[in-house]
């Protein structure tokens, strides 16, 4: 009894601390990333449709890792209360498409790369940085999640690339335009940029 | 012989470096960073941060908090000369797409990748004085060694440089340093930022320290002078073919991207003078 006291200890004692170390922030951006991975290794993705089909699957999969709303509003900084509800509304929908049209396209290009998963640096009560570095042939390349704890789980708010923090790089480009302009302004800039205009 | 030469002038180079700086160090404090010095001026400066009632949400307090938490972090960079850097930007976009890049395409299509990599870490290693210095001047003895075994077990075991062995085999990583980044580690600010035609964006502390980086080049004391300005026109071009792309990336995700590459290169250097 004693023995197999022991034991179960020491199992446990050998699995708790992956479970320990590795937190649930970090764990939910691995789960997002390799879901990724999967899609672009897919081999049964091939060719034009192929990449199409991709793209749609990696925009559910980014649909669920960000928090698109929790990124406008901290890109805008304090000129997020210089819009009205449905200009926010705007805002994060066109904001999400630049996004995505810049950063999926770029992604599916990627095939043989590895990612580490780092560590986990707790920001505040409520935001974490997971630090992951992509193993290219090239170079390596770290890339930083910042999540906030939505619920029961965990969401994307700022990706830092190489020290790059994306929302500020936006707040800098958007603020120099709230300048001089208004908020309806900027949303037809950003409705050009998307080609809706 | 002649390379010995270019590293005894490299270690002098050094040590006239070295022993003012450490005079700068100690009096460090007095020199105040001149980065406060913006054009904008940060938000959470100019306005207080609204009172918020027990009856707001707690959702909104939060992002209250944390929108002046993500300002704190905001960094800016003057711009005083902004017509003179925003025509560099101009200059230097054509240059890309006109010449730079269609070159470095035709060389990478008869280049294989391998070499292409290969040769960046030939580079990279004659580079070792520019990161060793700039260890040194932040005093961390350590990370200069490091770059000092790599320098030695990458030229020999590395073959002249062309494997990163070191880090194959002991994991010993290139730490980048330079001499901006040393200034940086003094606390002295960017100054103001500056586009130069040819190179790219930088600020005047650090075309300062790329004026120290450049005695430290070995690539510098190469003769004839056209010889120095060939090897490096090669190294860019090399450097360029393993990283098409990744500027049409920046512009196509910018909204305006002269503002996007400025606050880029400044938060990239803030990072690297912090790590």
């Amino acid at each position: 009894m004693i023995k197999r006291l022991t034991v179960l200890s020491l199992l446990f004692l050998l699995v708790f601390p992956f479970s320990a170390y590795a937190g649930i922030p970090l764990d939910t951006v691995k789960g997002h990333v390799n879901s990724i991975l999967d899609v672009l290794r897919d081999p049964a993705l091939k060719g034009e449709s192929g990449k199409k089909m991709k793209k749609e699957k990696i925009r559910a999969i980014s649909e669920k890792m960000f928090d698109y709303t929790e990124l406008s509003r901290r890109t805008l900084g304090p000129n997020w209360n210089k819009f009205n509800a449905s200009q926010q509304k705007d805002f994060i929908e066109l904001y999400r498409s630049i996004l995505e049209d810049a950063y999926v396209d770029k992604i599916t290009s990627y095939t043989d790369e590895k990612v580490l998963f780092n560590k986990e640096n707790t920001l505040t009560e409520k935001t974490t940085e997971v630090q992951t570095t992509i193993i290219t042939k090239k170079a390596d390349i770290p890339i930083f999640y910042r999540v906030i704890s939505r619920g029961d789980t965990w969401r994307v708010y700022d990706v830092v690339i190489e020290g790059v923090s994306l929302i500020s790089n936006y707040r800098s480009q958007f603020k120099e335009i709230l300048m001089n302009k208004t908020p309806d302004a900027l949303l037809d800039t950003l409705r050009k940029k998307v080609g809706k205009a | 012989m002649k390379q010995t030469g270019i590293y005894l002038l490299a270690l002098i180079a050094c040590m006239v470096i070295v022993v003012p700086s450490l005079y700068a160090d100690s009096s460090s404090p007095v020199l105040e960073p001149p980065a406060q010095v913006s054009t904008v001026i940060p938000e959470t400066a100019q306005q207080p941060q609204p009172e918020t009632t027990a009856a707001e949400e707690t959702s909104k307090t939060e992002a209250e908090t944390e929108f002046s938490e993500d300002e704190g972090n905001a960094i800016t960079i003057a711009d005083p000369i902004y017509p003179w850097n925003k025509a560099m930007y101009h200059f230097n976009d054509k240059l890309y797409f006109w010449v730079l890049k269609p070159v470095a395409k035709g060389y990478s299509s008869v280049m294989p990748e391998d070499i292409r990599i290969v040769t960046r870490n030939f580079f990279s290693n004659l580079t070792t004085p520019i990161r060793f210095v700039g260890c040194l001047l932040q005093l961390r003895v350590k990370d200069a060694g490091n770059e000092l075994v790599r320098f030695v077990y990458n030229s020999t075991a590395g073959v002249l440089g062309l494997a990163d062995a070191a880090k194959a085999d002991f994991n010993i990583v290139r730490r980048d340093e330079d001499v901006g980044q040393a200034l940086g580690s003094y606390g002295i600010g960017h100054g103001f930022y500056i586009v130069w035609p040819f190179i790219g964006p930088s600020s005047l502390r650090d075309t300062v320290g790329w004026a120290g980086d450049y005695f430290l080049d070995p690539v510098s004391y190469v003769n004839p002078m056209e010889a120095s300005f060939g090897i490096r026109a090669y190294d860019k071009v090399n450097e360029t073919s393993l990283r098409i792309g990744d500027y049409e990336d920046l512009k196509k995700a910018a909204i305006d991207p002269y503002v996007s590459i400025r606050n880029a290169y400044i938060q990239h250097r803030k990072n690297k003078v912090d790590e």
